[in-house]
Order: structure tokens, then sequence, then C-alpha cells
């Protein structure tokens, strides 16, 4: 019974708020704004409705640009010190939109220097119908449509600095448009790789690489090549579609406060040389599928002669001159879904993991050190947890014995939206009244009920 | 639809051979009412049955008339009381009036669906009120291109008709479909499901296919 003697809070997943007004119709996914207290719900009503995170009311709505459903939406990064919030839409009738709105209005917003021409009015509460004569400050500007798809849009991502936006489709395609000036996006890349419409794409916290899932059950890595975008990997593994992949932050978090468990200095050695191997591949990939499991993929660093720090960019002594990475299955998280995990969400802050799919149930999960790292069994706790395994073989370290670390599920609700399917699940940062710290996180989950409900871990 | 049907010489089963609750229950009744201005005397008995009407269906059988639908009790699904009351007759009854979108007939009388393939699973704990409804479709020949078409409509009828704690999951029957896998999977992705319904052509073959049963412009 090794396992009672590590760390395994169980927590309660706990209802803070359910969003209000919720749409009539479903809602597909929910983002929270990057810096304000915001976050934007897609639905299939054909608008985004905006809500505050203070008060958990409707601020305002985006509508009167697609035609049909609104599948996905992604707030543009970096637009803090312009005043201007940014957002991208994707949607069913096969464009993506760019939408604009000056920060002025915000509530609790200070006011910033005014690029708009007197757009921003300040002194208002920031939300709708407040009646005061100044509706421009409400509006949600239609900048730009983005035609290029021929089916519906599922997915759109910023890059981390918001130079690029990716969008993904039913056509099997993934475009990466680059911002001009005035509004003027380029299309910079149209990638044809998968053989199924693209589920979503996400970007890499620190280097511009791309990745896409797919309805033919792969994920895809993509890369600019002497100006050319490239596929570089594919991660074949999962028996069925792919519905979401994400990065992990730039670095690791969550591990790093579990020194105290144990005392050994060859397992403290350990430990350093998983966080040393980590910090040479980057942030790690997850995924969640069709096929019910949520797996995690991590990149094997290239490897050269003398110099043994790779980030992947050094040139392979068997390929040389290729882009190509390679990136394995480094774990599975507990299996606790009945029926497709439609997303997981892997916290900036805490490094724990939330994912939750057409069984209504929500998911948190965390990684810790495994105990012993050598003679325990492949699985107990009636596989409860899941090994992530060393594979030392291929990751420089032959002959080193490296820490391994396992997944845990901590938290676990059922029937979050009552019988409706969710949709999403994310962490936010919390905004309202009741937060206990000024970086605490809160679960937002969005479900077929029309509903954004706020969670938070206890 | 298709101008060169795939089946041109159908199998078709006597409507009397049918699996059909005759005896009107109260289940049926509270399925959503009609609010097509129908007289509601026969609300009780859709849809099986009361396809005798339907000008397509010159086999239906004459209708019994001890309607009961007017009984409270039963009126509301979402009730945790009635989890149990809806069976795989129910279901069947919802989707045999279906027609074929390339015959004048229903899946009922072509055994595209039928009784023995369609299963409720219940719900995997106590902790869970989902429930799953399982209605695997025997096209009547293994390369019908049509068969995407067919379990669309299944289950978009179901998705109408039944209360929200159904998860539904419409399948081709193993063995009968050439290309089923790429239909199965279709047939389960939500996604392509909700864009489907965004899509004027094929909602209309779906609402023509759907014209002989109840409720479904709501």
């Amino acid at each position: 019974m090794s396992s009672l003697s590590l760390p395994s809070p169980q927590q309660t997943i706990k209802p803070l708020a359910t969003l209000n007004p919720p749409s009539t119709a479903r809602t597909w996914h929910t983002a929270p704004h990057p810096y304000l207290p915001l976050a934007a719900t897609s639905s299939s009503d054909k608008t985004v409705r905006i809500y505050s995170l203070l008060d958990f009311r409707l601020h305002s709505s985006v509508s009167g640009g697609h035609k049909r459903s609104i599948r996905t939406s992604a707030w543009k990064p970096g637009t803090k010190s312009a005043g201007e919030s940014v957002l991208a839409t994707g949607s069913f009738d096969a464009s993506a939109g760019i939408w604009r709105r000056w920060d002025g209005g915000v509530k609790g917003m200070k006011e910033e220097q005014d690029f708009t021409g007197g757009f921003a009015g300040g002194g208002d509460d920031g939300l709708e119908g407040d009646g005061d004569g100044d509706d421009e400050d409400e509006e949600w500007r239609f900048a730009v449509v983005l035609d290029g798809h021929e089916s519906e849009i599922k997915s759109v991502a910023w890059s981390a600095g918001g130079q690029y936006l990716a969008t993904c489709s039913r056509d099997k395609s993934v475009w990466v448009w680059e911002e001009m000036e005035d509004d003027n996006f380029e299309t910079v890349a149209v990638m044809q790789e998968h053989e199924g419409d693209v589920k979503c794409v996400a970007w890499h916290p620190t280097e511009e690489l791309l990745a896409s899932g797919s309805y033919d059950d792969t994920i895809r890595l993509y890369k600019e090549d002497l100006d050319d975008w490239t596929c570089v990997a594919i991660m074949n593994g999962h028996d069925a579609t792919v519905w979401w992949v994400e990065f992990e932050s730039e670095k690791v978090v969550g591990l790093e406060n579990q020194e105290e468990v144990d005392g050994t200095d060859d397992m403290k050695e350990q430990r350093k040389i998983w966080l040393e191997r980590r910090e040479n591949a980057g942030a790690r990939l997850i995924s969640c599928s069709d096929d019910l499991s949520i797996r995690i993929w991590r990149r094997i660093p290239r490897e050269r002669p003398d110099v043994p720090t790779g980030q992947g960019r050094m040139p392979s002594i068997l390929r040389s001159n290729s882009i190509e990475e390679e990136w394995v299955e480094e774990a599975r998280l507990p299996q606790r879904h009945e029926r497709s995990v439609y997303t997981v969400s892997w916290s900036r802050k805490t490094g724990m993991v939330v994912s939750t799919g057409s069984d209504g149930k929500v998911v948190v999960y965390k990684e810790r050190w495994k105990q012993s790292s050598s003679s325990a069994g492949p699985t107990d706790d009636n596989g409860d947890r899941a090994m992530s395994e060393g594979r030392n073989a291929s990751n420089g370290h032959n002959n080193t014995t490296i820490a391994e670390t396992e997944w845990i599920v901590v938290a676990e609700m059922s029937d979050a939206h009552d019988v409706f399917e969710v949709n999403h699940v994310c962490w936010a940062p919390r905004w309202d009244k009741g937060r206990r710290s000024e970086d605490e996180e809160m679960i937002m989950t969005t479900g077929d009920d029309g509903e954004v409900k706020a969670w938070i871990l206890e | 639809m298709d101008p060169d049907k795939d089946n041109a010489n159908p199998t078709i089963i006597n409507p009397s051979d049918l699996p059909t609750r005759r005896r009107q229950s109260d289940n049926i009744s509270s399925i959503k009412r009609r609010t097509d201005g129908g007289t509601g005397l026969f609300d009780g008995l859709i849809p099986a049955i009361a396809r005798s009407s339907h000008a397509y269906d010159p086999f239906a059988a004459p209708l019994p008339v001890d309607s009961d639908a007017s009984s409270p009790s039963s009126s509301d699904f979402g009730d945790d009381d009635v989890l149990e009351e809806i069976d795989e007759q129910e279901i069947y009854d919802l989707i045999a009036p279906i027609s074929d979108p390339e015959h004048p007939l229903t899946l009922g009388s072509l055994a595209v669906v039928n009784l023995p393939d369609i299963h409720i699973v219940p719900p995997a704990s106590t902790a869970s009120r989902i429930s799953t409804v399982r209605v695997l479709i025997t096209p009547t020949i293994t390369h019908c291109s049509l068969a995407t078409v067919i379990g669309l409509g299944v289950r978009v009828r179901l998705e109408q008709a039944l209360p929200p704690r159904f998860r539904i999951d419409v399948r081709i029957k193993e063995g009968t479909h050439s290309t089923a896998d790429q239909v199965n999977k279709q047939l389960g992705d939500k996604e392509r499901v909700a864009a489907a319904l965004e899509n004027g052509t094929l909602m209309g073959v779906i609402r023509k296919m759907l014209e002989g049963c109840d409720n479904v412009n709501e």
C-alpha cells in the first residue's frame, strides 16, 4: 500500500456560478480572455456571448457575422498595450471572422490610450443595454472575414505571439494566416496532410509549432521550413477521432513542489534528470479522443554527439537537415469517460488536467512522482493510475535511471450539465469577489443545454 | 434524391407482420404531442399505426381507437420516476414509420429497422441518469449509397422525440454494408451531425423521410 504515503488529496468540484443568461441553443466552446475578466462562448445560434467573469453576467454579444453555428473562438494574445480586444471566430459557414472591440468599456478596466477616436466613452459599467447612448462602446466590429475553407471550420488558434492564426476544417485542411497591417490577413500556408476532418488546432507555447488532431485518428505537427510550412511529425496511436489537442505550459508545473514526499538523494537525482529531460524536449502535448483515451506525447530531442542539449532544432545525425521531429506517447491518463472525450485542458498554473465529453462527466487529473521507479507492477489500484513509461533507451540517458511520473484522478463529477453532453472544458482565471488568491483558477464547462458553468476545486 | 435506385426491388414485409404495440400506451402518448392542428384523437397512437392515414402506406392496419392520450401522469420524461418507461418497442415505433429516401415505403416495412436490433442500455451507474439507445440498421443492399442518410434520419428522429437523457448511437448492422465503418464513424460524429442539420439540402431529404412521423417540425 505504498500509495497511502503519497499525496493524493481527493478534491471535489464545487459549483460556483452559471453564466446568465444562457443560450437557448447548444453552446460549443468557451474561451477565457487573456487579460480581462471576460469569456467568449460560441453558440449554435450564430452568436458569441461575451460574459463578465466578475459577476457571471452577459457583457456583450458578437453577432451578425456568421450564417451558421459558431463553433469556436480564440482571443488574440498580446493586444493589451493597444487597448483593444481581438476575437477570432470559426463557423460552420466555412468562414472565420476577426472581431475588434475597444477595451475601454469593460467594467473595472482603467482607460488607456484612446486609439479609436472617441469610441471609448469610459465610465459605463460595461453591461449591455445601459442605455447611455454610447452604444458604439458595446459594439463588436466585424473587421475581417477569412474565406478559403470549403466546409465547416472546427477550430481556430492564435500563435503565442499573436502573429499567426491557424484554422482547420472538415475539408481536411489546416490554414495558417498571418496578420499584416490594416486588417489584412495573408494565407501563409494551406496544409492538406490529414485524410479526414481536422477537429482541432493548437500552438506550442514558445515555438512556432502547430498541432492538429483529426477524424483520421492522427495528430500532426507543422512548422515553417524555409518559408514553407510542412508536416514535421505524425502521432499515431488513437483508435478513433482525435477531438482535442493542447500543449502544456512552457515550464512544467505541479511536480516541483512534491519534493518533500521522500528523501533519498538517489530519487532526487532521478527526478532532476526527468525535469532536465522535459526541459530539453519542451512542452508536451495532450490529446483526447473518441476512443475514450487521453494521452500525453513527448518529443524526443535530437541527439548530438557532443553537446547534450537539443531543443529539437539540431540537425539529426541520421537525417541531416531534416526538420522532422520524433514524438512518442509518454502516458495515458486513467480512463474515466464512458463516451467520447471532447476536450481536455492542461492548466498552465497548476499543471492539472481537466477533461469532459459526451458522458457529461468532468474529471480532474494530477501528475505526481511515482514512488518506486523500478519494481512496481504495471498498474494497480484497479487501473486508477496510468504509468508513464520511462523509455530510457531513446532519450540520451541510456544508463541512468530516470524518475517516472504517474497521473491520478483527484476529482470527478457526473452530470455536470444535467443530462446533457458537455462539449468543452477549460481552466480560467477566477475574477469574482470570492476568489481566494490572485492566481486562483476555476473550471468552465460548456454544454449542449446552452449553459456555461464555473466550478472550483475544493 | 437518387434517380437510379440502389435497390429497385426490395423485399417488403407485410405490415401485419411488423412488431408493434397495438394497445395504446401512456408512454407513447407522452412523447411530444402533435402541434399541427390535428384533432388529438389519435395522438396516443403515434406513429406505427397512425401511418394508415399516410398516402404512401397502403398496407397499414386499421387504427385502434382506445386512445387515452390525456393521461397526465406520464407527460414528462424528464422526471426521475419515469426513467424506465421507454422500451425497445417504443423506439421501434418512433423510427419504423420513417420513409426510405428512395422508396415510398417505411424503414419498418423494408426491414431496415428491426425490433431485435434496438437496445436500450440503462445508466452505467446509479450516479448517472444517462441511458443509451443503440439502433442497428440493415441497409436493403450492401452497397446502398443512402445508408448514411437513412442513419441520419433515424438519429434525427430519435434526438427530436426522446428526452435529452438518452444518448443515441445509430450504427450499421455488422456484415450488412460494404462501407459500414465509414458510415458508422460519420453517424457517431456529433459535429458532423450538427453541421448536417444546418445543411438545407440534406435537411430537405430528412424532413421528407420524417413526414410520416409525428411532431417532426416542432
